[in-house]
């Protein structure tokens, strides 16, 4: 029997989670937790919570799981790792060790298609070196899966949203528009190309690029996923207290992200992260309307978003493609802090 | 009035309808959006603001109907249509060209090589991937003039982002370089730059 994943879900991959303002509505009614060791907590809304053991070692901690992307549980399981443990690499930190996290409907799925799922998740996890240790499933549908990953980082080398500075530019590691090339698959206007290309986009581990951070010792930095490039991006414009403007025809898309937008391929998670976004957002106003949706396009396993000092950015970007990189880009540019944090511009 | 009936659709679906229908309709043309689904409906009206549709929102059990009136003209500013036509091409095309040097496709009775030849260029427009270029030489020339069977198809084709260029020399050996209405004509320079450089060949 061939298993469609597809067929039991409506919102796949990131497109599947809460709304960025709901989350903010619900979060701020929990109290912050008191810890000098805690490095980084939610309340700059991170990729992940760093917490320092001692003065060489901290922990990254983070977790994601989520809905089918794809119809191949075993491919599902390598896209859902990765994303899980790009936020571990966002951070500047090195992965270690993986619990998996899981529901899956036992009684209208084959087991086989479970252990497939676990076996695209072990086998992504060992190519970024991660040990899964252990796991947790529940029964119920649609099926879900994703890690909870634990990195180590330097307490004084983390990369977080909070560090970008005015003049810097913005640098994105992987073309855009996942969720716009699936919500066209379910509705049978993707093509198999395009489909297979975000496939791969979504399966890459974000590790190259971390790689690259690394080395030129860049201090800002995120990973564009369900909040799309804009929420994203608009995190980090907060946390940093600076101004950051997008250029968005420097945007790298999947082919045929834009034609797909320009029919109305905009899935409703779109819309939920422009409203989100639209307080403290300012359009140019001749703002391209299909440029501006695609900006707020949840991704799953997006790229990194860094924040590169002027003089660095020519060597990032060439290190960049060197590495296999071939669409990053320069997108965008931080400015001290103006009346509104972002600025979308063609 | 017009009436596009999206309920029961989740989004992008409903915005993939409005959108079409609001491309087609003229300028001042009201029609109707229905919908049963509040997020499509947010979705919508968001839509609807954002590109400067005039509308507004009734509701009865459960069912809302936008009514719809284009205002303007350029759904999209300007810019657009150069971004789409110089950075997304709406055709995908693979690394690979063609190489017509006859107007019969194979080495047999002529009558049957034409209705190959015919057949074959008609079969390009539904490829998966279009070719980069289409090349035409000798006989192969013959093709583009405007009496041709496939000419109608090989302007199709070029309207789909496909280049076409044709052997001067050989438009000009048979007198046809008047009557090729299609693509351009080219020195053997280009020919022979374009076929050194192509990944793969197509000759039929």
């Amino acid at each position: 029997m061939k298993i469609d994943l597809l067929q039991m879900v409506e919102n796949g991959g990131c497109s599947a989670k809460i709304s960025p303002g709901q989350l903010e509505e619900i979060l701020k009614y929990l109290p912050l937790p008191v810890d000098p060791n805690i490095l980084v907590s939610i309340d700059t809304h991170d990729d992940a919570g760093v917490y320092k053991i001692n003065d060489e070692l901290a922990l990254v901690f983070t977790i994601d799981f989520f809905p089918p992307v794809c119809s191949d549980p075993y491919e599902f399981g390598m896209i859902a790792a990765a994303n899980a443990i790009s936020d571990i690499y966002a951070m500047g930190g090195d992965p270690v060790i993986a619990l998996n996290i899981g529901m899956f409907p036992s009684s209208k799925l084959p087991a086989e298609a479970y252990a497939e799922i676990l076996k695209g998740g072990f086998d992504k996890a060992s190519e970024a070196g991660v040990r899964i240790i252990g796991g947790h499933t529940i029964d119920d549908i649609p099926p879900k899966y994703g890690l909870a990953v634990v990195g180590y980082v330097h307490p004084g080398k983390i990369i977080t949203n909070a560090c970008a500075r005015p003049g810097e530019s913005l640098i994105l590691t992987k073309p855009v528009g996942t969720g716009i090339i699936l919500a066209g698959q379910r509705l049978g206007i993707s093509n198999e190309k395009d489909v297979n290309e975000a496939k791969k986009q979504m399966k890459l581990l974000n590790r190259t690029g971390a790689d690259v951070m690394k080395k030129f010792n860049i201090r800002a930095a995120t990973d564009i996923t369900g909040f799309g490039l804009a929420g994203h991006t608009l995190k980090m414009a907060k946390a940093s207290r600076v101004s950051i403007t997008l250029n968005m025809r420097k945007v790298p898309l999947i082919e045929n992200v834009y034609k797909l937008a320009d029919q109305g391929c905009i899935p409703g998670a779109a819309f939920r992260n422009l409203d989100y976004a639209d307080a403290d957002t300012s359009y140019e106003e001749n703002l391209d309307y299909n440029l501006k949706m695609i900006a707020f396009d949840a991704q799953t396993s997006g790229g990194l978003l860094m924040s590169v000092p002027q003089e660095k950015t020519d060597n990032v970007l060439a290190e960049l493609k060197s590495v296999g990189l071939l669409d990053s880009s320069v997108i965008g540019s931080v400015a001290t802090k103006a009346e509104k944090y972002l600025y979308l511009s063609n | 009035m017009r009436i596009v009936d999206t309920k029961g659709q989740h989004c992008p679906a409903p915005i993939i309808a409005a959108k079409k229908a609001l491309k087609e309709a003229s300028m001042g043309e009201k029609f109707k959006v229905l919908t049963d689904n509040q997020t499509s409906l947010d979705n919508l009206c968001r839509f609807l603001k954002d590109n400067k549709a005039e509308f507004s929102v009734e509701e009865t059990k459960g069912v809302w109907t936008l009514t719809i009136t284009k205002k303007t003209a350029e759904m999209q500013p300007k810019q657009t249509d150069e971004y789409c036509d110089k950075e997304i091409p709406h055709f995908t095309r693979g690394n690979f060209i063609i190489v017509f040097s006859s107007d019969k496709m194979g080495e047999g009775d002529s009558e049957l090589g034409y209705l190959l030849m015919t057949n074959f260029i008609n079969a390009i427009k539904d490829f998966d991937e279009l070719p980069k270029k289409m090349i035409f030489y000798n006989n192969g020339v013959k093709l583009g003039a405007s009496d041709s069977p496939v000419f109608e198809s090989l302007r199709e084709i070029e309207k789909m982002g496909v280049d076409l260029l044709f052997c001067a020399t050989c438009a000009k050996y048979y007198s046809l370089e008047e009557e090729i209405r299609v693509g351009s004509l080219g020195n053997m320079f280009e020919i022979a730059q374009v076929m050194a450089s192509a990944n793969n060949i197509l000759k039929p």
